[in-house]
């Protein structure tokens, strides 16, 4: 029998064998260091020093973005930077007294920059003057034998066509940020890596996936001087690895058109509001405009501090898009909805007429008209015509609001219309439940009679407002708006088209439809109407003003002040929506302009500018009709007015004489 | 009654001062050594990088070593007859978390290998090595132990070692997996497997792999498995970190660049130049004078444990001190080759030198047991 003794000592010799081939290893690594240490040291060491293998990131161009003719909106354009690596400076004087020279700078502005960013990690290039010109770069490449460490940087930057115009919709790129790259990591599944521009906002983001398309990488090498070269035998360094071209992001074609873009955005110039066309068969955008704007193509090109100051501490907030992420009282645009709810439920019929004379006590609140004396009696049609908010009132009283909510719901307000872009908001339609839920009080019937006219706690936001309107014009057919058509890949096949998408097709009375459509009309086409002066030629539109107001007026005298008196921020907001041709409905378009004042007075001729644009585009033969058209009702309207007064006129004249 | 007292706590004293005489602290040392040059080096690598988080990263690597220093000693303090007595529970238990890493661990850069108990991450496969070679050992030490080995005797131990290495492979973490295997070599070959089953092994080995990657692959799936390996190395990148790698490491020449010299890591050219690349950024400021004088302490670590299997008292502790030197072995071997470009990229970090509080601790707890059979000899 064995010991433990004996057992280890028999199993000593395996323990030497061990040891033996532990020791063989270890000279293998021996070896090897020795070939590479020894061996290739110096050819090594050279590369280490002078020679600097480098994997580049070659980024894929992203997708051009067209518009629904095909005419360009975003491009890609190559643009050149000037960069100096501080390490590869020999003579820093001179060097840089040539490159003030060159790039027309102070050697002092220079140093500064340098000095700016000397904690930066060594051999990393400093951008010392962004988009220099052509004929710099040729200096510079041609002089570089004297500018040891200076090279040009090329870069492909984002160019919007019509810089501002469309900015929101459009969006901007930039650097991905310290706190997005995780969380995008994650979502897209990317390896994203700082520096890597990414899509943040309208179809640039909502898009990005499909335009970024893939970064290609390469091998270089980059000489003590900071050139880069190509190398020339690569295969023995990179064992078979071999560099990748980019593939470039798929081109998309939107809905927008371009013309009827620019139309909205010059009748929005100064001022602070937002216009949207919808097509009323599709629910495709046509215009989509938010002033004031930004220009996008800063932000590709990295942007200055002074231009990022001024878009954040401008107090209109340009960064926001006003047709999607904001929401307002609607004002009188609402009523359209609020009779579709009375006639609906029957509380009245279009023949009802009711007194609209200047105020209303309805418990212990007096509600006024926005015309201090009041007209005759009115049917819904003239009603809507006039926006005579007695009419509303005294309907409100007998409303439930819950109704009126599930009317508003219908045409789609209170929740996001579903376009793809991001951050769109829901706005608000009140009920008693969300009252009670949000206040712990319950509903007043006051509260019914403000919401009636689109004040108090109704919050909608633009495109809901014309989406809601594209509804009314096709008699119920509520779409998707949307606005990508279509996604193109690089040698033109479809890769995906985009299809209307119906969210709902709303019931209504055949009669329903009728009178608030008649109301519509005679807004714009009636000399009574609100609209009437706006009208433009040979648009048929139909529509309706409305005014937000900001504050509440508390008492007759500032309800009654001119507004134009008003400290701008008090001023109300000015909405105006329509939907034209009426007799054959095509396009529905909502505009708003804040502080402007009245809703027919400021929106609707940025309305009326894009209605007319479209018809001049698309429908030109209708349009030449329809002027001709409203010419003669117009001569006819001018030759009785103008009887009426020779009448009056007599008639003073007469008592005069008496 | 007083006296009786004093002369009880004389004797504790005693017996402390016995103990602390006697106790060896050559394993303790020698990781000191290695530790020390590891810290320095990595503070080197690190102290130049663009990111706070990683200058920072010697401190808490520092930590760690706090804490596999404390961890080794208490080890140190448990008697191999113990540490024989629970070998296959030890063993067991081990399997049985890594089961559960498969069924409820937590995931993390494409693998799932940790296990979260009450705030504590644990690493149930690092743990495995070292559960491998006590179970491997007190098997081999029962069984005819006087006898050479068979392949039929290969039976039961390869059992043994390929349940948890499939339950590794599994997480995916090829390169732990293989680890398991080839402790499991190193082990069987010192308890006198046969030359001529060590024969027939290499050469079923040998022709199976070489058909298997020539014939049975296609040339996506041979890269697709050197990405398998380690899915935290970026698939795309694993042949660029090679190249920088030989570039830092043949850059360093004889003498090296210096300390805090390293223009590789300074650059950033070599992504993981903390953990698994530390040798490089060593090479590169030290050269081969400094890599000579490491790898001379790597392996005066190693012959320290096989001296240890030839002078212990119990063939138990024989075995068990091989196992726990293989594991320290093969990480140093494989991790310095696939530096140096003599094998695919498989993160596999080295001893005491890489940054990481798990792997610390495990060669803390391996320390500990070699130091705990060489107290055994003349303390209890």
């Amino acid at each position: 029998m064995f010991g433990e003794d004996d057992l280890i000592r028999i199993h000593k010799a395996r323990g030497v064998q061990v040891a033996n081939i532990i020791l063989l290893c270890f000279s293998v690594v021996f070896i090897r260091l020795w070939y590479l240490q020894i061996f290739k040291g110096e050819l090594y060491h050279k590369f280490s020093l002078q020679n600097r293998l480098r994997k580049e990131i070659i980024r894929a161009p992203r997708g051009m973005i067209f518009d629904r003719t095909g005419e360009l909106l975003v491009d890609n354009i190559p643009r050149f930077d000037a960069i100096l690596t501080r390490q590869f400076l020999s003579d820093k004087e001179k060097t840089l007294n040539r490159l003030s020279d060159i790039l027309s700078m102070d050697t002092a502005k220079i140093k500064k920059i340098i000095k700016k960013k000397s904690f930066q990690a060594k051999y990393r290039p400093i951008i010392i003057k962004k988009n220099i010109s052509l004929k710099e770069v040729a200096r510079i490449e041609t002089e570089n034998a004297f500018l040891p460490g200076v090279s040009v940087d090329t870069f492909i930057s984002r160019e919007y066509v019509d810089k501002e115009i469309g900015a929101h919709l459009l969006g901007y790129i930039s650097e991905i940020s310290q706190t997005q790259l995780p969380k995008y990591r994650k979502r897209d599944k990317i390896d994203y890596k700082l520096g890597d521009f990414i899509g943040q906002f309208g179809i640039e983001e909502q898009m990005d996936k499909s335009i970024r398309g893939k970064n290609g990488f390469e091998y270089v090498e980059v000489d003590a001087l900071g050139r880069k070269k190509k190398f020339i035998n690569t295969d023995d360094l990179f064992q078979g690895e071999k560099n990748v071209k980019p593939t470039p992001g798929d081109n998309l074609k939107l809905t927008i058109d371009r013309d009827m873009q620019l139309a909205g955005f010059n009748a929005l110039k100064e001022k602070t509001g937002s216009v949207v066309a919808i097509d009323i068969a599709s629910g495709q955008i046509l215009t989509m405009v938010s002033t004031p704007a930004f220009d996008p193509s800063q932000f590709s090109r990295g942007l200055t501090t002074e231009y990022w100051n001024s878009l954040i501490n401008n107090e209109e907030n340009p960064l926001r898009d006003r047709n999607i992420q904001e929401h307002f009282s609607p004002g009188s645009t609402f009523k359209p909805f609020t009779a579709i709810a009375a006639l609906e439920e029957g509380l009245i019929d279009p023949n009802t007429k009711i007194r609209c004379h200047g105020s209303f006590k309805f418990g212990r609140r007096v509600y006024r008209s926005w015309k201090k004396y009041g007209t005759e009696k009115v049917n819904v049609v003239d009603a809507l015509m006039q926006s005579c908010n007695i009419f509303f009132y005294k309907v409100a009283t007998e409303l439930d609001i819950d109704i009126l909510a599930k009317y508003a719901n219908m045409f789609g307000f209170g929740e996001r219309t579903g376009i793809k872009l991001p951050r769109e908001v829901s706005g608000l339609i009140p009920t008693k439940q969300w009252k009670v839920k949000r206040n712990g009080e319950p509903w007043q019937q006051g509260e019914t009679l403000s919401c009636s006219i689109g004040q108090s706690y109704v919050l909608v936001s633009t495109l809901q407002l014309a989406n809601a309107f594209a509804a009314i014009a096709s008699k119920g057919k509520l779409y998707k708006p949307y606005v990508v058509k279509e996604i193109v890949d690089n040698s033109g096949n479809v890769l995906k088209e985009n299809k209307p998408e119906l969210i709902r097709e709303i019931q209504l009375k055949e009669k329903t439809w009728d009178a608030v459509r008649k109301g519509l009309y005679k807004v714009v086409n009636a000399p009574k109407g609100t609209g009437w002066w706006r009208r433009g030629s040979g648009n048929q539109m139909a529509g309706k003003s409305g005014t937000s107001q900001v504050i509440r007026a508390r008492t007759a005298e500032q309800l009654y002040s001119k507004c134009a008196d008003m400290e701008y921020k008090y001023r109300h907001h000015g909405v105006f929506v329509a939907f034209a041709p009426y007799d054959n409905p095509k396009i529905a378009v909502a505009a708003l302009v804040e502080h402007g004042c009245g809703g027919s007075s400021a929106a609707a001729p940025v309305v009326e500018k894009v209605v007319s644009t479209y018809m001049k585009k698309y429908l030109p033969d209708e349009q030449k009709e329809f002027a001709k058209t409203e010419k003669q009702q117009f001569l006819k309207f001018i030759r009785k007015r103008n009887a009426a007064r020779k009448k009056q006129e007599e008639a003073r004249v007469e008592s005069n004489d008496n | 009654m007083l006296l009786e007292k004093n002369k009880k706590r004389l004797e504790l004293n005693q017996t402390i001062i016995n103990f602390l005489k006697r106790y060896d602290y050559s394993f303790l040392v020698s990781m000191l050594v290695i530790f020390t040059i590891g810290i320095l080096n990595l503070y080197s690598a690190t102290h130049a990088h663009t990111s706070v988080h990683m200058q920072g990263l010697y401190k808490s690597q520092l930590l760690w070593f706090g804490i596999a220093n404390i961890t080794a000693f208490i080890v140190s303090l448990f008697p191999p007859k113990s540490l024989f007595r629970f070998s296959y529970w030890i063993y067991a238990v081990n399997v049985f978390l890594l089961i559960l890493v498969l069924v409820m661990g937590q995931k993390g850069m494409g693998a799932q290998r940790w296990l979260v108990i009450g705030g504590f991450r644990l690493q149930p496969s690092e743990l495995m090595k070292i559960s491998l070679a006590l179970a491997l050992a007190r098997y081999y030490s029962k069984n005819s132990p006087e006898k050479e080995l068979y392949l039929k005797d290969l039976i039961m131990p390869f059992l043994i070692t390929i349940i948890p290495t499939v339950l590794i492979v599994l997480q995916p973490d090829l390169g732990t997996g293989l680890l398991l295997v080839l402790i499991f070599l190193v082990v069987s070959f010192f308890k006198r497997l046969r030359w001529k089953s060590i024969g027939i092994i290499a050469v079923i080995g040998i022709v199976s792999g070489l058909l298997m990657y020539n014939f049975g692959l296609k040339e996506y799936q041979r890269k697709r498995i050197l990405t398998f390996i380690d899915p935290q190395a970026d698939a795309k990148g694993s042949g660029y970190n090679a190249i920088q790698s030989q570039i830092a490491i043949g850059s360093g020449r004889f003498m090296g660049k210096g300390f805090k010299n390293s223009s590789q890591a300074s650059l950033n050219y070599l992504p993981e130049n903390h953990t698994d690349f530390v040798f490089s950024i060593f090479n590169e400021e030290h050269g081969l004078f400094g890599s000579i004088v490491l790898i001379a302490l790597y392996i005066i670590l190693m012959m320290r444990f096989i001296w240890l299997s030839g002078s212990v008292l119990r063939f138990y502790e024989a075995v068990l001190a091989i196992g726990v030197m293989s594991i320290f072995f093969w990480h140093t071997f494989i991790n310095m080759c696939m530096v140096m470009g003599l094998m695919p990229i498989v993160g596999l970090p080295l001893p005491l030198m890489s940054y990481g509080g798990s792997s610390l601790l495990t060669f803390g707890i391996c320390i500990g047991i070699a130091t705990s059979l060489s107290n055994s000899r003349n303390l209890f």
